[in-house]
């Protein structure tokens, strides 16, 4: 019988409560002498065919019978009033057949779509939909949209100088820093301004909705489908069983496409007034206005530590620039969590500023966090003339140093010691030379949480051709997260994951599943996957054991054939489920909660090597050294793409990334490709990527999260590196030319 | 007169009608992503003449007589091209997938050997912001050599 049972989960540092519907699971944990086949070897992606051939429909493909399209007047000032707006013109125009205004804004979130005082250059002020997007163009002109200008504030310095908070500052204290400096052998003071992030997913946001009488359906690129169900009922005010949300294929999320967003609750009020389905696409400058980046910080530290590197205190203060919403970012996390050190004040100023709302891009606040601090702790190594591994290997610490709370598996001293094997760390300074082109090597920690939790459920059914079918309520942003289900199903299947059929990204299939989130989705719904594929396994067992006369306790599952455990009996599985007709053997499985009282959390360490030209200023990334401890890995093939995603990221935030602000007119002067640089297979760095692998004894399957952790220590790992190299500490990001031009003097 | 993976199409088009709206809004071949659609990440690219083109900034009209292809056509250098990306991991979201496919198809049957500049240097221009370039690569190398 299912309960239900309340539980916390921990969701990128927020705690959550949650009420969870849990079924009994009987499935056996994997030991050490019977280690799991299927999971842990190879597999290629079950989603390879239809994304190699086109047959893959993402949200922008799709194309329904009287479909409009929609489009979107966007403020052109960083702050303005509306002085007027023609709608009437607007719907008279040929083709044209919904207009919406800001007196009539739809709400999502208790939040309005568009307004007539738009904060930030891009807000959305009005929205309409025609047979055409020519004709919806010429709608937006024929708004005659006239402005009265007001004034902003785009810089961060400027608004924290304005003391303009969006959220009240937060603070977090244990233990006197004040007077552990005071009292502290040696000291240092460092500050780092990092810049602002775009995610600059492929696919921009987008949305096609079809709101009818009797039901709605959003196709939507979202990293939470039914968060994005919520979202369409609220707006719409029906019950969420009326809304069906569909996302089969998205083209990457990093944490910016979470519920319905502004597209997809425009495109659903467009076709609610227009009667038929509505498209709404962003343009790539609109996508880089209006839906959000990692925020820019200013920070500071203040660290004093004993003679012999013993952390005595932390001082931080991190002034994060949060634009008109979003959420505060732990930024300060990696200086309260990651090393053992007695006291600590660390301040977290959040500051309202004329930009979009700030969201969440892969690793939010702790990969910039990381990014800072890191390199603190390099600048106290170089003060107290220890080797940096060194010092954070002497600040280790066994349990969460804030709460106490011991983790339910930490190996961070097992990747310090094998990463610089592989690096050939001890041998660093001789990378160093006094040329053109200076190498150097630096090192960053990494801490992320990601034990994932409930809620998570799955079903798993098999029918004649014994080739099992998956259902989770999960969506894949590209992560490789049903290849990864298909793999843990095939193992209690015995059949190999090509053979499993995985559905996903659809609020009318079985399972619910979590938001993809937080490296969240893997620990989330594999042990959901599990349990349902063991509870299919079980009846499969009973059904052979009829057939064949052999009591079921001495049957297997192994490559497609029940065995009999003294290898007397080997026969097709299909023998067993040809006889099912059309029927299925159906088996349903939900996620536990993680123990209480633990603390949840990966670890890792990586080492950059990096060449600058001191000619030219260019920095070059030419290896990253990187392990992982995220228990144990269902997918290597998988496992290691997300490491060298997550690598170029981290990348394109140290060399060449950043939203750059006209401090004239507040307007983004980068929304483009061309002049916001991501990184190209010409910046492929070579990566040398192990992970400790083994699996987390107190958590199901043994699994943590691996899509957050990659990008947090490359781009610290990559500032301290071009310290060792060049001798000269970069105290702003991106690392480009100029900057290293203007630093190297 | 169009002809795309090798069926011919009589269409009227606008003056101003790129390329990729024509595949993808009047032919249904939405195997063709544009993500930017300003010329500057690649996703787009199809192979027009055995050349390497940008469908959103390529005029429909200037391809009159050209014979074109998408990710949805097929032939022995493309099936190989397929394998090599499934085997390498050369894609995670597979949004930029049918552009990094077109503009290897079109390096390839260029060079059937390329070196591994030539490789990067094809590849530069289709962006992935997944971050699969070492499968990528891989793959265009891996096609390269099972063709050999």
């Amino acid at each position: 019988m299912p309960k239900l049972v309340k539980t916390e989960a921990v969701v990128e540092g927020r705690t959550e409560v949650r009420w969870t519907l849990v079924e009994e699971d009987e499935t056996p944990e994997w030991t050490e002498d019977a280690p799991p086949r299927v999971v842990g070897e190879p597999a290629t992606r079950v989603t390879a065919s239809a994304r190699l051939t086109g047959a893959a429909r993402y949200t922008s493909d799709i194309r329904l019978p009287g479909q409009l399209e929609a489009a979107v007047l966007r403020s052109p000032h960083a702050h303005a009033r509306l002085v007027s707006i023609d709608l009437a013109a607007a719907l008279a125009v040929p083709g044209v057949r919904a207009v919406i205004g800001p007196e009539d804004a739809p709400e999502l979130d208790g939040e309005k779509l568009l307004t007539a005082e738009p904060p930030y250059a891009g807000a959305a002020v009005a929205a309409l939909a025609a047979d055409t997007h020519a004709a919806a163009e010429h709608g937006i002109t024929a708004l005659s949209a006239e402005w009265e200008p007001l004034g902003f504030v785009t810089d961060l310095d400027e608004a924290f100088a304005r003391q303009d908070f969006y959220e009240e500052p937060s603070e977090d204290v244990r233990g006197d820093a004040d007077a552990a400096l005071r009292d502290a052998d040696v000291t240092i003071e460092a500050e780092y301004l990092a810049p602002a992030q775009l995610h600059n997913c492929m696919e921009t946001h987008c949305a096609v909705a079809d709101v009818r009488a009797d039901g709605v359906t959003l196709w939507v690129s979202t990293q939470a489908i039914y968060q994005a169900r919520g979202d369409i009922a609220s707006l719409l005010g029906i019950d969420e069983e009326r809304v069906r949300v569909i996302c089969e294929y998205m083209g990457g999320g990093f944490g910016s496409k979470f519920g319905a967003g502004h597209e997809g609750g425009l495109a659903a009020a467009l076709s609610q007034r227009a009667g038929l389905p509505v498209r709404l696409v962003l343009s790539r400058r609109d996508e880089n206005l209006t839906t959000g980046y990692r925020t820019p910080v200013r920070f500071t530290y203040k660290l004093g530590a004993s003679r012999d590197g013993t952390l005595q205190a932390i001082e931080a203060s991190g002034v994060m620039g949060m634009g008109t919403g979003g959420w505060a970012f732990p930024i300060l996390e990696p200086a309260k969590s990651v090393y053992a050190c007695p006291n600590v004040h660390l301040m977290t100023l959040p500051m309202k500023m004329n930009l979009g709302a700030c969201v969440a891009f892969r690793a939010p606040g702790v990969m910039e966090g990381t990014w800072a601090f890191e390199q603190a702790l390099d600048e106290l190594a170089e003060a107290l003339d220890i080797d940096p591994i060194e010092l954070r290997r002497r600040n280790h610490s066994e349990n969460d140093p804030h709460t106490g709370r011991p983790y339910t598996s930490k190996r961070l001293l097992e990747c310090y010691d094998r990463v610089a094997e592989l690096a050939n760390w001890d041998a660093r300074d001789e990378l160093r030379s006094d040329g053109r082109i200076r190498r150097g090597m630096g090192v960053s920690s990494q801490y992320w949480w990601g034990g994932g939790g409930p809620p998570a459920y799955a079903e798993v059914r098999i029918g004649k051709s014994a080739r099992p079918v998956v259902t989770v309520g999960v969506q894949d942003l590209g992560t490789g997260i049903l290849t990864a289900c298909a793999i843990v199903a095939a193992e209690r299947l015995g059949v190999s994951p090509g053979d499993v059929i995985v559905r996903g990204g659809d609020t009318e299939l079985a399972g619910h599943g979590p938001g993809s989130g937080g490296s969240m989705t893997l620990a989330s719904i594999a042990p959901a996957v599990r349990s349902a594929g063991h509870r299919v396994r079980r009846q499969l067992l009973d059904l052979a054991a009829d057939m064949f006369e052999i009591s079921a306790s001495d049957l297997e599952l192994v490559d497609g054939e029940v065995r009999s455990a003294d290898g007397t009996l080997r026969r097709p599985l299909t023998e067993v489920t040809g006889k099912l007709g059309n029927a299925w053997v159906t088996g349903a499985g939900s996620r536990a909660p993680n123990p209480e009282g633990m603390a949840v959390n990966t670890f890792g360490c990586q080492i950059a090597q990096v060449a600058i030209d001191t000619l030219t200023g260019l920095v070059t990334v030419e290896k990253i050294f990187a392990v992982h401890d995220v228990g144990r890995i269902v997918n290597p093939m998988g496992a290691r793409s997300q490491v060298m995603g997550g690598i170029l990221q981290g990348v394109g935030y140290a060399v060449s990334e950043e939203r750059v602000v006209d401090p004239t007119t507040g307007t983004v002067l980068n929304p483009g490709l061309e002049d916001y640089k991501i990184p190209t297979i010409a910046d492929l760095p070579e990566v040398v990527c192990e992970f400790v692998g083994r699996p987390d004894p107190h958590l199901a399957v043994g699994v943590k999260g691996l899509g957050e952790p990659p990008i947090i220590p490359t781009p610290g790992a990559i500032g301290n590196a071009i310290f060792h190299a060049t001798g000269v500490r970069l105290r702003e990001a991106p690392y480009t030319p100029g900057r290293v031009l203007e630093a190297l003097g | 007169m169009l002809e795309v993976n090798g069926r011919p199409y009589r269409l009227d088009v606008a003056d101003v009608e790129p390329l990729a709206d024509v595949l993808r809004e009047r032919l249904g071949l939405t195997g063709t992503k544009v993500a930017c659609a300003e010329g500057t990440c690649g996703s787009c690219t199809v192979v027009v003449d055995g050349r390497p083109v940008l469908s959103c900034l390529t005029l429909a009209a200037a391809c009159d007589g050209a014979e074109i292809r998408t990710v949805e056509s097929d032939n022995e250098l493309l099936g190989r091209l397929r394998e090599a990306f499934t085997a390498q991991d050369g894609f995670q979201c597979g949004f930029c997938t049918p552009g990094q496919l077109m503009s290897a198809l079109a390096l390839l049957e260029r060079i059937s050997d390329p070196s591994r500049e030539q490789i990067v240097e094809a590849m530069s221009g289709n962006l992935c912001r997944c971050g699969a370039y070492e499968g990528i690569g891989a793959a265009v190398a891996h096609a390269a050599k099972a063709g050999a």
